[in-house]
């Protein structure tokens, strides 16, 4: 496979994981209202802000991690 | 406690990705940071304080986690040191808020202020400037990649408390938890107090338990994780967490904490105390001004007037924004200085490595194995690939690069740096001693040690840094999945190197005496039937067998296969060399070529690819790579 196809893979990937980190932002403003209601609540509701809290750790945190790779900001490859 | 959520503007919300990104960078590198000016920027929203520090705290541990992980990645994280350290902070954090609570009840907001400020400039002072002054030492050093162990921590390693031992790997020893549950505490009772603690812990694990300063700051993410977790849970079930906010900062601060771990891999360790010393400098100074604006309003120094104690205040706030973006332009000026100094070496090696002629390489006539490169593991599987990589590139005059990979997969994360360094100079050992035979005979040998998590990227883009012809490596049996030198990396060299593929099994002897090519009629079979033709001017009077498998109710039939075999025999005849035809008939071409080769008593089979990858891959299955498995001598997969 040549590079040009591989970088393509990334950027499409990517592209997916940046599609599915902004929905999932969307959905943050979009039900902000009863996110927060829960959130006010407290008690055993404080697994809604954990479980957002995870999700968008996961999701956006491998978005912004192909984010560098794609823009060639990678992890220097030891090498003696 | 009734509490309200504020109205978001399109300022704040750019402001807080803006600060969120500019700590995570921070925290990237060194661990923490940035918490610092978050909460008292939400204040400053209108957001109220017990939200702000919710908020804050919320995002602060999927940062730390990912941090943590990317980190992880490069072997940098002691993960039971930073749970053994995680645990006693969260302990220390609510001793910690509790005291802060009693405070405030007792002299006030502004005593707790006060309290805070001084509890900063005090550590801060001691400790910022232990760490500045020893980040001076390993700059002026004539080693500034080597890090001396303390006598504290010498003292620490000393001491053996039965019962209380426990083995950590970022200092490949035991030492007593007496040590690490106070240092914790510590840790959690600063992040309570001023929310960065680790400006105690990381400063803590180099100089007290001696860790390497790279792996503290990156053992610090994980201690954080767990801190903010606990503190999580605790604000979140009060209902004090504006998620809003919190996912807001976390936008801004995963896209900088994954630039400032990739930043720790170019800079030396100095630079990792540099920008922590720096930072608590200018934190300790900042909170220094607000010091006589808390005295004043306690009336235990002179009275300012409101003009005088809101300039202190605010100029206080900015001096800490200044102090998050000095420390994020050194990690940044560190990423690109250290990212442009290994550009330019690796510039400079390639240039030499290719010996500016480049085009020669690239058009090097198939067959003319003029660059070799030899990949080992050091194990007896490699055995047989080291010693008929040699010989060939001693027979085929060419160029042998030998090169092992330190893989820190996914699966080896927790491994700490001295295990790696300690694999390191074990794969370092065996390509010297490759290096030695290859001199021995003549060879002109470069050895080259990579690391990274996926083995066979490693070998590809060595590959393709010195334009191999062939690569060579070893197989550990017929069903190699466990192993990182078997079948998917195999596999994968297959779908997606650029060049040739000879894998050598250990016990098997090329002595270059009888070699099979299988051809189908392809122009994959062809080139196979060429690299032999140039194989067969190195080692003279080898005998050479074209081989067709004939598939029941496959594509071609029996009489186009045959004529496709005399053909090949025919030319090549005419170019000298002798060779005989043999078509078989089988159900599978790969089974088909294996038993014939053995029943020949064939040292080499030759073969074409048609190299393909993924769902055509899936489908259509590659006949090499099941060859590969099968056979009991050496296979060489041509590639063009």
């Amino acid at each position: 496979m040549s590079k040009s196809a591989t970088r393509a893979q990334t950027a499409i990937y990517t592209g997916l994981l940046g599609l599915i980190s902004g929905s999932l932002y969307f959905a943050l403003y979009w039900f902000e209202e009863i996110i927060l209601d829960w959130s006010k609540q407290g008690g055993w509701y404080f697994l809604v802000p954990i479980a957002i809290a995870f999700t968008f750790s996961l999701v956006h945190g491998s978005f912004t991690g192909h984010f560098w790779d794609l823009l060639g900001v990678k992890a220097k490859s030891a090498k003696s | 406690m009734e509490i309200n959520f504020i109205d978001l503007g399109l300022a704040n919300v750019l402001f807080l990705f803006v600060v969120g990104f500019v700590g995570g960078l921070v925290s990237g590198f060194i661990g923490s940071g940035g918490a610092f000016v978050l909460t008292p920027a939400m204040m400053n929203m209108g957001v109220p304080a017990i939200m702000a520090v919710a908020s804050n705290i919320c995002h602060k541990f999927p940062k730390a986690l990912v941090g943590a992980t990317k980190r992880a990645k490069y072997g940098q994280v002691d993960v039971k040191l930073g749970i053994v350290m995680g645990i006693s902070a969260e302990a220390g954090v609510l001793i910690g808020a509790h005291l802060q609570e009693h405070i405030t009840a007792t002299f006030g907001k502004a005593g707790s202020n006060l309290y805070v400020s001084a509890v900063f400039v005090v550590v801060l002072a001691i400790v910022g400037s232990y760490v500045l002054r020893d980040a001076w030492k390993m700059y002026r050093s004539s080693n500034p990649d080597k890090e001396e162990i303390g006598a504290m921590a010498r003292w620490i390693h000393s001491i053996r408390i039965p019962g209380t031992m426990m083995y950590f790997k970022s200092i490949d020893r035991e030492i007593s938890v007496l040590f690490t549950i106070p240092l914790g505490f510590a840790t959690g009772m600063l992040a309570a107090t001023i929310a960065v603690g680790g400006f105690i812990g990381v400063p803590a694990m180099i100089y007290l338990l001696g860790v390497p300063s790279l792996m503290a700051s990156a053992t610090e993410l994980v201690i954080a994780f767990v801190m903010g977790l606990g503190g999580t849970i605790k604000y979140a079930w009060g209902g004090f967490v504006d998620i809003r906010l919190a996912m807001i900062i976390l936008a801004g601060s995963l896209f900088g904490i994954q630039l400032g771990a990739i930043g720790t891999t170019y800079v030396k360790p100095y630079l990792v105390k540099v920008v922590m010393g720096v930072l608590m400098i200018l934190v300790l100074f900042s909170r220094g001004v607000a010091i006589p604006v808390y005295l004043s309003e306690l009336n235990m120094g002179p009275i300012l007037d409101p003009g005088t104690a809101s300039l202190l205040k605010d100029s206080s706030f900015v001096m800490l924004i200044l102090a998050l973006a000095v420390g994020a332009v050194i990690v940044l000026y560190g990423l690109w200085s250290g990212y442009r100094r290994h550009a330019q070496e690796q510039a400079a090696e390639a240039k030499k490595d290719m010996g500016m002629d480049l085009a020669a390489a690239h058009l090097s006539p198939m067959g003319r194995f003029e660059r070799l490169l030899l990949v080992s593991d050091g194990s007896e599987f490699s055995q047989g690939a080291v010693r008929e990589g040699i010989h060939l590139a001693q027979v085929c005059q060419g160029r042998l690069y030998a090169l092992s990979v330190v893989g820190n997969e996914m699966e080896n994360e927790a491994l700490a740096v001295p295990v790696l360094e300690r694999e390191r100079q074990q794969a370092l050992e065996h390509l010297r001693q490759v290096e030695n035979h290859a001199r021995q005979a003549g060879v002109t040998c470069e050895m080259t040690l990579r690391s990274g998590m996926s083995v066979y990227e490693e070998i590809l883009a060595e590959a393709e840094n010195h334009s191999i012809d062939l690569v060579v490596m070893g197989r550990r049996g017929r069903s190699g999945l466990t192993q990182w030198l078997l079948g998917s990396t195999t596999a994968k060299m297959l779908g997606q190197a650029h060049n040739s593929l000879l894998v050598v099994p250990k016990a098997a002897p090329m002595a270059g005496k009888r070699l099979l090519v299988a051809v189908d009629g392809s122009r994959y079979g062809d080139a196979a039937a060429t690299v032999a033709s140039h194989l067969l001017k190195c080692w003279q009077g080898a005998s050479l067998t074209l081989l067709a498998v004939v598939v029941e109710e496959g594509p071609k039939p029996h009489s186009e296969m045959e004529q496709s075999v005399q053909q090949m025999a025919k030319l090549l005849n005419e170019q000298g060399i002798s060779a005989k035809t043999q078509v078989v008939r089988g159900d599978n071409p790969a089974v088909s070529i294996v038993a014939t080769a053995k029943s020949n008593q064939v040292d080499l089979i030759i073969m074409g690819t048609h190299g393909r990858t993924g769902l055509e891959k899936w489908l259509m299955g590659s006949v090499a790579e099941r060859v590969i498995h099968l056979s009991e001598c050496a296979v060489l997969v041509v590639k063009f």
